[in-house]
């Protein structure tokens, strides 16, 4: 047996409610007396509210309970016959952002989707069985699996495409798993199959909905910060891909404040911008006028506060120390600090014990404890280099001449540059700092002089940059990888909110987590307190761009002659069988309630003689 | 409305009359020696001639032997009269058993009116006038059961003077029972008290749970008959059977109390036992 409408079942409460009734009101046998007020004076059961007896098993209450029975049946569309259940549908709903573009009349290519699917669904009729998925990244099942039309109406209702651009091959896979070998495949997109860069899905009807209608939308942004002039500044790229030129309102607000209101004419095609804003404003929101899609016109973008890494130069008076001095000139974001966070040392000083949080980069001859017996060695190449380490970046050490490399002890060190047998350079663990070891002589070597000295001394401090706290970005894409340190441990639950969605994140004084779609202003909180704000947005100039949108089916329903039409509750057995019940056990319960005459004379009349 | 089924033919093979009393009637003219004077054989007294008596009934013996002018004067001959008052209630009919039996009691007693040659009268309802009682079949038509409420419990009844009265009810109503017989015996010749109730009203037994309706509409209650149950009503119906009995007892009236279902012969025969029947 099976049930079209399963909520009905619900009815069956309707049993319970009769039992009690019979138990609680008891409706005893009528018998008619007279002088009643004979028995009055005596013990009387009480008409309602009565105490918990033995219910009596009556008639009455074997009729009302089956009718109520039949009826609950009735209502959860119980079926007998395996073959009046319709066939499951699964639907693969394109979650893309650019579903949602409408077009002149105000209609979008999701609201053409959903029509078609409650079509398919109408057809299959009030026993149909729906799962519903939408595609992304992160493929999701919003009605199902096997869903009554009901959910799934519920769940076409509340859906709202929003997803930066994705393959659909992880959504078409889980939607095949889901309808097995029996369901059928029906994919809902804005694009054909071919223009959306999917291959043909087999035994799935591909059906796309879209119009194409021109857009405008913002495709990238960036907020940035120049403390030495005291100036923000704001650089957006925006797509225009209405076929001409086009006229649009930015506006940016901070903090509910107009900043800049400006009227742009963008030519077609990409075109860049860049607005001057006050430093020190909070999160800024930039919002092009209305167009087709919505979702694209608006970005939120947080204010970027540089950490800045403090170096110490404690190498001795010679070429290398001036060599360090011109390199450290160069970079951005770097004061003197002694002794800050990061400290260039001689190498004989890295045996001496260092303050928590200050990475040492120890040049020259390694300290006895580190070294071992043997000679040292000058080297022109090859050298063999740890290229994933982010000290080595873009280093070759091409030309370069390492002189003074002496041997050192197994295992007091991590090589991450060779030659030969010899470690060049070589990281060496100390709690949660790390020393960085130079293993050479800085008076003879051409190192200081070549274009690989600068790129180890910013990537030095770019590795001790990404170990202070702070996130490493202020504004993300939506998927992209937030990552954020934090500068302790956490005394109370992390977690984050972000466009109404809100999930706590694991405990750690790392913390790494997807940008989070819909996207806007991204509040990390510790407890009740704002750790850090960062800016989420939308930025796919791929679903900007919706001028090949097309309407189009591809493929069919599989095994289409399985399916049948709308079928009502009469095309069951199980049905009629109940309904018959029910009436039956209704007219027999009135038969045995009804009325009685007080006298029935089984006598016939006799006349007197 | 439900209405008996007499058995006539056994009805009337009990041969009965109404038991009369010692006290001299009062009533039309019959075959009853009546407390006035009249014209019957039995001599009465002798009184002084007055102008304009009837010279036939001078004693001229008397006359010879005195001088003296006498007037024979002899005891009247009445028909006794009977006020018949039936409980016509739906209390009467809450069986078709218990109706049936009171049809047959009704028409034993108005055979037996009719053998006495009474002037009968039937009291069904308290309002209106009786109906007379002209030939044994005329009581069958009354007996509908269907009033709500027993005509014994109006606090007036049309009942003559000097009448010989017969109550034929359950008296399963709420009353005073010395109250309620003075009032029935009050200036009556005689007073006899039959209560007739079916077998399961004198004696129930236990049967579960019920809901018992009262069929003249005062109430209903929902109850767990049983043993208990049981005895307490016992006791309290033989507290009203007894009380009627006392009050009938104190009033000089007759009490009878039959059970529905005895055949007609063994109801007159209780009847002549209690002394209100006689056997012919």
């Amino acid at each position: 047996m099976t049930f079209t409408a399963p909520l009905g079942l619900f009815a069956l409460l309707a049993v319970p409610a009769i039992v009690a009734i019979h138990l609680f009101r008891r409706r005893f046998p009528e018998r008619r007396v007279a002088g009643i007020f004979l028995w009055q004076m005596l013990r009387q059961t009480p008409e309602g509210g009565g105490r918990i007896s033995k219910l009596p098993i009556t008639a009455s209450l074997i009729l009302e309970c089956l009718a109520a029975l039949a009826v609950a049946l009735i209502v959860a569309g119980a079926r007998l016959s395996t073959d009046s259940v319709s066939r499951h549908l699964v639907v693969l709903l394109d979650d893309s952002a650019s579903m949602a573009a409408a077009d002149a009349r105000g209609e979008s290519a999701r609201d053409r989707a959903v029509r078609r699917v409650r079509t398919e669904l109408d057809r299959l009729g009030s026993g149909a069985r729906v799962t519903i998925v939408t595609s992304g990244d992160r493929p999701s099942v919003i009605a199902g699996p096997a869903a009554y039309g009901v959910e799934a109406q519920r769940a076409l209702a509340g859906w709202r495409p929003a997803a930066p651009n994705h393959s659909m091959a992880l959504g078409i896979r889980l939607a095949r798993e889901l309808a097995g070998t029996d369901g059928s495949l029906m994919i809902a997109s804005d694009l054909p199959a071919m223009l959306r860069g999917e291959p043909d899905v087999e035994g799935a009807l591909w059906a796309a909905s879209g119009i194409a209608v021109a857009n405008v939308g913002i495709t990238g942004a960036e907020r940035s910060l120049t403390p030495d002039l005291g100036r923000g500044a704001i650089a957006l790229t925006l797509l225009n891909e209405s076929g001409g030129r086009a006229r649009r309102r930015l506006d940016v607000t901070a903090g509910g404040t107009s900043i800049v209101t400006r009227d742009v004419e963008l030519p077609p095609g990409t075109s860049s911008l860049t607005l001057s804003i006050p430093p020190g404003l909070p999160a800024a929101l930039v919002k092009l006028s209305d167009d087709a899609l919505l979702r694209d016109n608006e970005v939120t973008l947080v204010e970027p506060r540089p950490r800045i890494v403090g170096v110490a130069n404690r190498l001795r008076a010679g070429r290398g120390h001036d060599a360090l001095a011109r390199a450290l000139a160069a970079l951005a974001g770097v004061t003197k600090a002694d002794p800050g966070h990061v400290s260039f040392v001689d190498a004989e000083a890295l045996d001496t014990p260092a303050a928590a949080g200050v990475w040492r980069v120890g040049l020259g001859k390694p300290p006895a404890r580190l070294g071992s017996a043997g000679e040292p060695r000058d080297f022109i190449g090859p050298f063999l280099l740890e290229k994933r380490h982010p000290l080595l970046a873009g280093v070759t050490l091409d030309g370069v001449v390492w002189a003074g490399a002496v041997p050192l002890a197994a295992g007091a060190a991590r090589p991450i540059a060779s030659a030969g047998d010899r470690p060049l350079v070589a990281t060496i663990a100390r709690g949660l700092d790390t020393d960085v070891l130079f293993n050479l002589d800085l008076d003879r070597t051409n190192l200081v002089r070549s274009p690989d000295w600068p790129i180890l001394v910013s990537n030095a401090v770019e590795m001790r940059r990404q170990g202070l706290p702070g996130p490493e970005r202020w504004n993300y894409r939506i998927g992209e990888w937030v990552r954020v340190r934090l500068g302790h441990e956490p005394k109370a639950p992390l977690r984050f909110r972000c466009g109404g969605v809100e999930r706590t994140l694991p405990a750690g004084n790392r913390i790494e987590f997807v940008a989070p779609s819909p996207g806007g202003l991204l509040q990390i909180l510790e407890g009740d307190a704002v750790l850090f704000e960062l800016g989420v947005n939308f930025l796919d100039e791929s679903e900007s761009n919706v001028r090949h949108q097309a309407t189009a089916d591809a493929g069919a329903l599989r095994d289409t002659r399985g399916q049948r039409g709308e079928s009502g509750p009469a095309s069951d057995p199980l049905f009629w069988i109940l309904l018959a019940i029910a009436a039956a056990a209704t007219v027999a319960n009135w038969w045995v309630l009804r009325p009685r005459s007080a006298v029935r004379d089984p006598h016939p009349r006799r006349s007197a003689a | 409305m439900p209405s008996p089924s007499i058995d006539w033919t056994a009805v009337r093979a009990a041969a009965v009359r109404l038991a009369l009393p010692r006290t001299l009637l009062r009533g039309r003219a019959g075959e009853r020696l009546g407390s006035g004077t009249g014209s019957s054989l039995e001599f009465q007294e002798h009184r002084s001639y007055s102008p304009g008596d009837d010279l036939r009934h001078v004693d001229w013996a008397a006359y010879a032997r005195s001088e003296l002018l006498a007037i024979r004067l002899y005891r009247e001959e009445v028909a006794p009269c009977v006020d018949l008052v039936l409980d016509v209630s739906r209390s009467m009919a809450v069986t078709a058993e218990k109706l049936r039996a009171h049809g047959e009691l009704s028409a034993l007693v108005a055979c037996a009116c009719a053998s006495t040659a009474a002037d009968s009268r039937v009291i069904t309802v308290a309002g209106s006038d009786p109906a007379p009682l002209r030939r044994p079949e005329d009581v069958e038509r009354l007996l509908d059961c269907a009033l709500p409420a027993s005509a014994l419990e109006a606090p007036y009844l049309p009942l003559r003077r000097r009448s010989l009265r017969i109550v034929i009810s359950d008296f399963l109503f709420p009353h005073d029972a010395d109250a309620l017989v003075a009032r029935l015996a009050r200036e009556s010749a005689s007073l006899a008290l039959v209560q007739l109730t079916l077998g399961d009203e004198a004696e129930p037994e236990a049967a579960g749970g019920l809901r018992l309706i009262d069929v003249e509409d005062r109430g209903t209650i929902d109850m767990v008959v049983d043993d208990a149950a049981v005895r307490d009503y016992r006791a309290r119906f033989g507290r009203l059977r007894l009380a009627l009995s006392h009050a009938a007892r104190r009033s000089g009236a007759r009490f009878v109390h039959l059970a529905a279902g005895l055949p007609v012969r063994e109801v007159a025969r209780r009847l002549a036992a209690a002394g209100v029947l006689d056997p012919t």
